[in-house]
């Protein structure tokens, strides 16, 4: 009780000042007909917002795990194509029997750190080791490619971005499978540079380019961007050729980390062939 | 000292009458100008003795704008202001302060603070009262340009009442 009144004493009047405005504000909202109409209104407007508020979070949420059940989804879609797959077949086999294994796995991440401004750009990605990352495997994303992964820990893996000036990305030209190296010259993040495209090919502004798989960190097939100019450099045997990329990287979220299961033999093939 | 209860109450009266029976007559005589109001009664609350405590001074500006309330028939707009003006009503008091200070038995008039202070004083709260009473009749941000401008009118015309008041009846008290 002496609380109670040394509580009052002190705050009492900030108490009473409450009180007789909420006691004026309710006769104003009641008995004045104007003031409680736009009471009334902005009241409405208030649950309305909160109510649309309410809705956008649960939508919110709901697409967090809707992205991750696309994810899987289009894993389990992206490795039965033909370019994730190594076929064993010679000829078409009459019985439809799948003669065919699985040459590249995909893991979904998600993207926790990004970079386009630098002239060597790096990506976080939120999966590690945990996950069977290792360094050397490719990233792609639904529309084009990423990088490189360069370093991983348990939890967490390091990728160099195709936009690093030391990438070097084996593509084809798709209309007519000349191959040449994507580059990046550092300037604009939409752009790469096509080099090592001789002189003879033959093609036009607006083909596609894609991965060719030679070098066995990206399936084939995979389109990268679209041709828009060519230049004809004096005493030079190859084109200066400028791509614009499908994918941005500036805003990249989700990829995939792509495995080659049968990298080990690649790196055996290797080793005996330089003995 | 022990009777600055009667001469408030008088007050309280006085300034009640004074508002309700002469200035609402006169205000809603301007048929039309609708930015016009004579607003007086907040006198009482600017010339509460110094030491009243703070709750007494919240009832007595509650039980003040009610009464007008009920006559202009506004329930708790008035009041709703006074409360509020009772409330601030230390801060311009600290603002004004003189360097030797207040004596605390007086109540803030003409006579004991001299004319240029009960100028500065009664120009703001009587501005900040009318402008909290027009914010509340408007009970939306959206009429800014109107509360504005009924403050603006209203204001100058209200203190013209208020220094004729005070210089009816110059009281020290």
């Amino acid at each position: 009780m002496r609380g109670l009144l040394q509580l009052f004493a002190a705050y009492g009047a900030g108490m009473l000042f409450v009180l007789l405005e909420a006691v004026s504000l309710t006769l104003i909202i009641q008995y004045n007909q104007r003031q409680g109409e736009i009471a009334t209104n902005s009241w409405g407007l208030l649950t309305a917002y909160v109510d649309r508020s309410s809705d956008w979070l649960a939508d919110y949420w709901g697409l967090k795990n809707e992205v991750i059940k696309l994810q899987s989804k289009n894993i389990k879609l992206m490795e039965q194509l033909d370019n994730a797959r190594y076929s064993s077949l010679n000829r078409p086999d009459s019985l439809g029997r799948d003669s065919s294994e699985r040459l590249f796995a995909f893991t979904s991440a998600n993207v926790i750190s990004n970079s386009v401004l630098s002239t060597n750009n790096f990506l976080r990605l939120d999966r590690g080791s945990n996950y069977g990352i290792e360094p050397h495997m490719g990233v792609i994303s639904s529309d084009g490619i990423v990088g490189i992964v360069r370093a991983a820990t348990e939890h967490f893996s390091q990728v160099m971005s195709v936009l690093h000036s030391q990438s070097r990305i084996n593509v084809s030209i798709r209309s007519t499978n000349y191959f040449g190296t994507l580059t990046w010259d550092g300037r604009d993040p939409l752009f790469m540079q096509l080099e090592a495209i001789p002189r003879h090919a033959k093609f036009v502004v607006g083909d596609t380019v894609q991965t060719n798989g030679y070098s066995q960190i990206f399936p084939s097939d995979i389109p990268v961007g679209i041709i828009r100019s060519v230049e004809e450099v004096a005493g030079n045997n190859f084109f200066n050729i400028q791509v614009e990329l499908f994918n941005d990287l500036a805003n990249v979220r989700y990829v995939y980390v792509v495995k080659n299961r049968m990298k080990k033999e690649h790196d055996e093939l290797d080793r005996a062939a330089n003995d | 000292m022990t009777n600055a209860i009667p001469i408030n109450i008088i007050r309280f009266i006085g300034l009640l009458v004074l508002q309700v029976l002469i200035l609402k007559p006169i205000s809603s005589g301007w048929e039309g100008f609708i930015f016009v109001n004579f607003i007086v009664y907040p006198l009482f609350i600017l010339l509460l003795p110094l030491r009243t405590p703070m709750p007494a001074a919240l009832l007595s500006a509650f039980a003040m704008g009610i009464l007008v309330d009920a006559a202009y028939d506004s329930w708790g707009v008035h009041a709703a202001a006074s409360v509020l003006t009772a409330y601030v009503r230390p801060l311009p008091l600290k603002w004004l302060q003189p360097r030797e200070g207040y004596n605390v038995n007086h109540s803030p008039t003409k006579k004991r603070m001299g004319l240029r202070w009960f100028l500065a004083y009664s120009s703001i709260m009587m501005g900040f009262h009318l402008l909290v009473y027009y914010s509340l009749d408007a009970f939306s941000p959206i009429f800014i340009k109107s509360i504005l401008l009924k403050t603006l009118y209203s204001f100058p015309l209200s203190m013209v009442f208020v220094m004729i008041v005070m210089n009816i009846f110059n009281p020290e008290d």
